[in-house]
Parts: C-alpha cells; sequence; structure tokens
C-alpha cells in the first residue's frame, strides 16, 4: 500500500495501528522513566533507563510516521491527545505501583518486569508482522527498531526468570505479578475494532496469529520457571484499543503534558 | 624474588616518604597500594560525597524527567539524568573499592546516606519548582561542577582520576543539553522569559555555596588544604568559584539575565570578581539536611530502598547459569 | 563453574571491543548479584555512546592482580634494542651496496595491499 493508492477505510485503519503502536511505546516508556532513580539497584537504574529512552524513540519514531500523513505534529499527538483519542493498551498505562513518582513510591518491581518481558515479547512478535507490513514507512521503522529489541528481551528475560526461580518471597510476587499482567494482557495482543481493515490492507497480520506467535515466544520462558501457563489472557481493565482507559492514563496524561500546556503555543 | 621485595618490610614513615615521592612526581595510586590512613580517609570522604551526591543530584532533575514539554526534551533529559545516576555508579565503586580494607560495602554506604552519617552537596537540598529550574540545574549547577571535576582531572589517585575522565566527557553533553533549554526560555515567551529569572534568582545563593567557603574561618572546617596537598586537586574554592564567574557571568549577562547581587562585578585592577557573599551560617545547615528539600528527597530514596529490599534478597543467592 | 555465591553486591570487570578487530579493553566495574545480570548491566552502564561489537564480565575474585611490591617486576633495562628495529638501523645503508632497499616496517606492512610487480 503506497501512500497515494489508500482508500479512505485503509487510512482510517493505518492511522488507527499506528496510533495503537506509537501510544503503546510512549505510556510504557512514560512509566519507566517514572522508575529512574528508583530502580532496585543503580547499575539497573541506568540500564532500565536506556530500554525507556529507546522506547520512547520507538514511539517518537511511529508519530513522525502519523505527522507525515497530516495527523498533527509529532509532539502534539504525543502531549496534547485526551484520554478519550489515546489507543494504547490498559496494561501499558498502569501505574508502577501505590503512590507517585515523587512521594512514597511504593513501586512494585515484579509487575514491571513481568508487564516488560510480557509486552516485549508481543512487541518482537508484532514488528516481525510489520517488517511485511503493505505500507512501506511502516515496514522500514519496524526493521529498525527490532534491532533495539534483542538487548530489551535479554533484559527482561534475565530478571524475570532469575526472580521467578528465586525461592519465597520473590516467587509469590512474581507469580501474582504473572497473574496481574495476564488479566490485562488480551488488551495488549488486540487490534480493536479497526483490526479487520488492517489485516484486509496487508497492514499486519491478524490478532489469531500474532497472539499465537506471542504465546509461543513465552512459552519457553514459562518452562524455565516451572509455571503453569496463566491462560486465559484478558481485559480486566477495559480495551484500550477502543478508547477505553483508566484514572492512571488522566494522571499520566496531566503529568507529562504539564508543562507542554503551561505557555501555550511555546517552544521549548 | 621475595627477598628483593623490600617495601612492606619499610617503617611507616619510609612508606609514607615514599608515597610522597610518588604522588609529586605524578604517579598515580591505585586501591591495592599502601596508602596513608589520612590519605584513604580523605578519598573515602571525598569521593563517598561525590557519589552520593550525583545520586541525590538526580532527584530535582527527576521531578522533571516525566514533565519534559516535547519528545526531544523528554529523551535529553532523561539520558541526562541516567548519566547523573551513572556518575554516582563510577563514584559509589571507586569508594567501595577504597572502603573494602575496612570491610564496608556499597550497602553501608547508601545505609549511612539514609541514616544522615553521609552527607550530599549542598545544591541537591534545594527545591526546582519549574521547567526552568531543570534547565537552569543542567546548565549552571553542572557548569560548577565541570568546574570542580576537571580541577582533579589529574588526581593522585588514580581510579578517581579515570572515573573522572568518564565523567566529564559526558558533562559536555549535560553543559550543552543544559543550554539549550535555557536557550529555548530566555528566547521564548514572556512567561518562559520570566519562568528563567526566576530560576537563576532561586540558585544563585547556592551555586556560590557549591564551591565551599574560601576558606576554614568560615565555616570551621575545610578540606581543600590536605586535598591540595595529596595532590587530588590543584586549585582552591576561591580559585574555583572565581573561574565559575570568569566563564558564566558574561553568559548570564549576555541573556538579559539579572544576577540577584547588585555588587556583582569584576575588579580590572586586582583581577577578580567581586561578589556578596552567601550566608554560611545557611549553607551548614542545608548540608546538615536541613535544607529546604533534605528530608523529603531522602525520605523518596529511603522509600524506593525499602520498597525493592526484596529483589536484593532474592538474588543474593542465585546460582549463577554455567 | 561459580556455584552458589553469597550477597547481592558481587563486584565484576567489564571489558569490551569496539570493533571486531579491535583488541578487548578494560572499561570499569560494576555490582551485581551474578554474572548474568552483570553482562546484562554493562553496556549500558559504561559504554552508552560507543559502539560495542563484544563483551566480557569476569568476576574480579577470578583476577589474580599484582601487590604494589609485584608490580617491581615489571620494570627492566633499557638495553635491549637487539629487540627492535632500532637495533637493525645499519641494514639501510648495508642493503644500498647491493642496490636493495631495506624493508622497514611501513614496507613490510604494506604488503597486506598489491603488490606491484
Amino acid at each position: 500500500m503506497s501512500e497515494k493508492h489508500v482508500d479512505a477505510n485503509g487510512r482510517e485503519a493505518l492511522t488507527e495501528l499506528l496510533f495503537q503502536l506509537a501510544d503503546d511505546d510512549f505510556l510504557l516508556a512514560y512509566r519507566g522513566s517514572e522508575w529512574l532513580g528508583l530502580a532496585p539497584h543503580i547499575e539497573e537504574d541506568i540500564a532500565f533507563s536506556s530500554i525507556s529512552q529507546d522506547t520512547m524513540g520507538h514511539a517518537a519514531m511511529y508519530y513522525q510516521l502519523l505527522e507525515h500523513l497530516g495527523c498533527g505534529s509529532a509532539d502534539e499527538l504525543a502531549h496534547a491527545r485526551p484520554a478519550s483519542a489515546r489507543r494504547n493498551a490498559v496494561l501499558l498505562e498502569r501505574a508502577n505501583g501505590p503512590g507517585h513518582y515523587l512521594r512514597e513510591p511504593r513501586y512494585d518491581w515484579a509487575f514491571t518486569v513481568v508487564r516488560h518481558y510480557f509486552y516485549t515479547q508481543a512487541k518482537r512478535v508484532r514488528l516481525e508482522s510489520l517488517t511485511k507490513s503493505s505500507y512501506a514507512p511502516l515496514a522500514e521503522v519496524a526493521a529498525k527498531i527490532q534491532v533495539e529489541l534483542h538487548y530489551h528481551l535479554l533484559h527482561w528475560h534475565t530478571w524475570f526468570v532469575q526472580l521467578t526461580n528465586a525461592p519465597g518471597e520473590a516467587r509469590t510476587r512474581m507469580t501474582k505479578a504473572i497473574q496481574d499482567v495476564a488479566a490485562d494482557f488480551a488488551g495488549v495482543l488486540t487490534l480493536g475494532a479497526k483490526g479487520t481493515d488492517m489485516v484486509r490492507c496487508g497492514l499486519i497480520d491478524e490478532e489469531k496469529v500474532l497472539t499465537e506467535n506471542t504465546i509461543a515466544a513465552l512459552a519457553p520462558a514459562f518452562a524455565e520457571v516451572g509455571l503453569e501457563w496463566p491462560m486465559p489472557f484478558g481485559m480486566k481493565h477495559g480495551n484500550g484499543r477502543n478508547g477505553e482507559h483508566t484514572p492512571d492514563l488522566d494522571e499520566a496524561l496531566a503529568t507529562l503534558s504539564e508543562v507542554y500546556r503551561a505557555v501555550p503555543h511555546a517552544i521549548w | 624474588m621475595a627477598a628483593m621485595m623490600t617495601f612492606t618490610r619499610l617503617s611507616n614513615e619510609e612508606k609514607y616518604e615514599r608515597f610522597m615521592q610518588r604522588i609529586e612526581a605524578g604517579e598515580k595510586i591505585e586501591a591495592d597500594d599502601w596508602m596513608p590512613d589520612e590519605y584513604r580517609m580523605t578519598l573515602i570522604k571525598l569521593i563517598a560525597m561525590h557519589a552520593v551526591s550525583e545520586i541525590m543530584g538526580a532527584l530535582p532533575e527527576k521531578e522533571w524527567v516525566p514533565k519534559a514539554p516535547s519528545l526531544r526534551r523528554k529523551l535529553g533529559i532523561m539520558a541526562k539524568v541516567q548519566d547523573e545516576m551513572g556518575h554516582g555508579q563510577l563514584l559509589l565503586r571507586v569508594a567501595e573499592d577504597l572502603l573494602a580494607p575496612l570491610g564496608k560495602t556499597r550497602e553501608d554506604l547508601i545505609e549511612d546516606l539514609l541514616n544522615e552519617r553521609l552527607k550530599f552537596h549542598n545544591v541537591f537540598h534545594m527545591p526546582a519548582p519549574t521547567w526552568a529550574d531543570a534547565g537552569l540545574i543542567g546548565w549552571l549547577v553542572d557548569g560548577a561542577a565541570i568546574m570542580t571535576q576537571t580541577n582533579m582531572l589529574d588526581a593522585s589517585y588514580g581510579p578517581y582520576a579515570r572515573a573522572l575522565k568518564r565523567i566529564c566527557a559526558e558533562e559536555v553533553f549535560h553543559a550543552q543539553h543544559g543550554e539549550s533549554i535555557i536557550l529555548a526560555l530566555a528566547e521564548g515567551t514572556k512567561e518562559q522569559k520570566e519562568m528563567l529569572q526566576e530560576a537563576l534568582n532561586r540558585w544563585w545563593e547556592a551555586l556560590l555555596m557549591f564551591f565551599g567557603p574560601p576558606t576554614a574561618d568560615t565555616t570551621g572546617t575545610s578540606k581543600q588544604d590536605i586535598t591540595i596537598k595529596y595532590r587530588i586537586r590543584t586549585k582552591t574554592n576561591e580559585q574555583l568559584r572565581q573561574d565559575f564567574f570568569t566563564k558564566y557571568v558574561p553568559r548570564i549577562w549576555a541573556l538579559g539575565l539579572k544576577i540577584p547581587d547588585e555588587t556583582m562585578h569584576f575588579d580590572k585592577e586586582k583581577g577578580q570578581w567581586i561578589y556578596r557573599q552567601p550566608d554560611w551560617e545557611k549553607f551548614k545547615q542545608i548540608i546538615r539536611n536541613n535544607g529546604p528539600k533534605s528530608q523529603e528527597r531522602l525520605e523518596l530514596r529511603r522509600t524506593a530502598y525499602k520498597q525493592n529490599a526484596w529483589v536484593r534478597e532474592a538474588l543474593s543467592a542465585v546460582r549463577t547459569a554455567g | 563453574m561459580a556455584g552458589k555465591e553469597q550477597g547481592f553486591y558481587q563486584v565484576f570487570e567489564v571489558f569490551s571491543r569496539k570493533a571486531p578487530d579491535a583488541p578487548m579493553q578494560h572499561q570499569f566495574s560494576l555490582l551485581a548479584p551474578n554474572e548474568e545480570i552483570a553482562l546484562v548491566m554493562a553496556q549500558e552502564n559504561f559504554m552508552r555512546r560507543e559502539p560495542v561489537a563484544d563483551l566480557w564480565v569476569v568476576k574480579r575474585d577470578y583476577i589474580r592482580r599484582m601487590s604494589e611490591d609485584e608490580k617491581a617486576a615489571l620494570k627492566r633495562l633499557d638495553n635491549k634494542d637487539y629487540r627492535l628495529t632500532r637495533g637493525y638501523g645499519d641494514l639501510k645503508k648495508r642493503w644500498r651496496k647491493y642496490e636493495q632497499q631495506a624493508f622497514d616496517e611501513k614496507e613490510i606492512l604494506s604488503w597486506k595491499g598489491e603488490i606491484q610487480r
């Protein structure tokens, strides 16, 4: 599908998909940025921040594709859209834990590890599909992003396996986090209401294939830690692809756009 | 060969003499080398404080990481604060190796910070209520830090000098990151310009304090003489402060900003900057963790440390693969 | 190998190579509970702004280091020019007698390229 030959449905499906991809990475990177300075050990703080930077960089690439399609500037798309217009999975907007990044941050490292590990596997599968996308600029961006996913996977897989295999409290916390993430993970895998059009236009593989491949990617890790597969995946807190979101997203958007909104039309 | 190894048989005075000869000849001392206790303790105090200051210093800017006003600014400040944590890591490693013979580890250092036995730099006790504060920290606090750190690049202690080389290389990015934010504000709307001037007013006194008191009389103690004797640094606090003025005051004025000290000027005859001394009593209070944000930031760090204790505990006994 | 390690804070030395044909270089040290975590931390802690073609982490305990006394064993006299090209500086002149060029370092290392016939 070239830019010139997009029918109206195709174009809507394309922007919808790009918003899903951009918002997913943007919100998770934002949650990662809140962790900065608070991780379990200093070396990890630094490694994790690189992953959050990479991920926000990926979001920026998708927002730029949207900018080229005339949807508004990348910064505006990232900062100024209301919650109802966001297309990220609810799992990725959820707070890191109780508290606030500046006050009493009772952040949950187990939830963070499991969320990132699950998401990164799903992202890898999705990118593989996107490299064959009929929309060439998206296929090119996907191939670029793939390069950085190897490190993200190695990093989160290491934490996932080591903490889940650790005795006592850690395994209990990780098992609970797995249940928690699985309860919203279907929201990451779904393509939302426009999914059929996306597939018809050859933008991405169908949801069923993406889901199967993601499960196949996660399965070996579950064998490694000797845990039952946490099926079925749910959308406990809503389907973000259809604009259903939680108060966590409102809070995140208020924070991340605080300065952006402070002086309208200013250059920062 | 053992018979030829005489160093261990030297008396402490002879060892000291040899040590001083080595550093005066520009040789580098390594972690496992013999060193006088005073040298070790001076280094530990200096480097541990430098390390935790980097880590506590990440916090005022961290407030602005999620809030930065564009994608590029979000990425830039994330990378900058990440570097601060990275500097903390490098310096902690240097301090930890010096502490190892005393049976102390990182855990002790972090606990000393949280229990307020280990102090951090005065500037990081101050509030950073606007985005302009984030920019100003990057521009002037980092500028001041570059002054003090480049002054120690040839430090006699090899591991510290090597850590500082890495740090100073990154400080160049920090300086430019800060300038970029400041220039955008200085060239921006009326609100942005005001925001910048207010941030400068807020930070000026803390910036003067950054270099420490000019003499020991001012606050009762000063480590500057010992650090110069041991070739850890070369310039005095006052020389560094004057260098900072020389590099930064003209730029501050050039942007149309007002320095909140009407006496500030360069005296050509004396060849030095004339300025109003900050309130050194306040400085003493601040570094005793009685600054405006001292307790809040320590509490943030305590919460995070406690909250993640289970992770460190869990992996304390994990089998390594292979 | 390492077996059961005690404590979260183990010291690892980090080495990396900038390019596939570059030597391994010591970078810095970090603390990690085991070598897997150490490996995952290494690049982002010390090489955020430079290329890395390969990476090693080594537990510091496994490195035999020198004491201050032992470092004396590293010193030697400067009387070994028989090991160096500068000990063979007369060759240039002697080959001239046979109307031949001396093969110096520059000449010999140039042979990796095409040789003019």
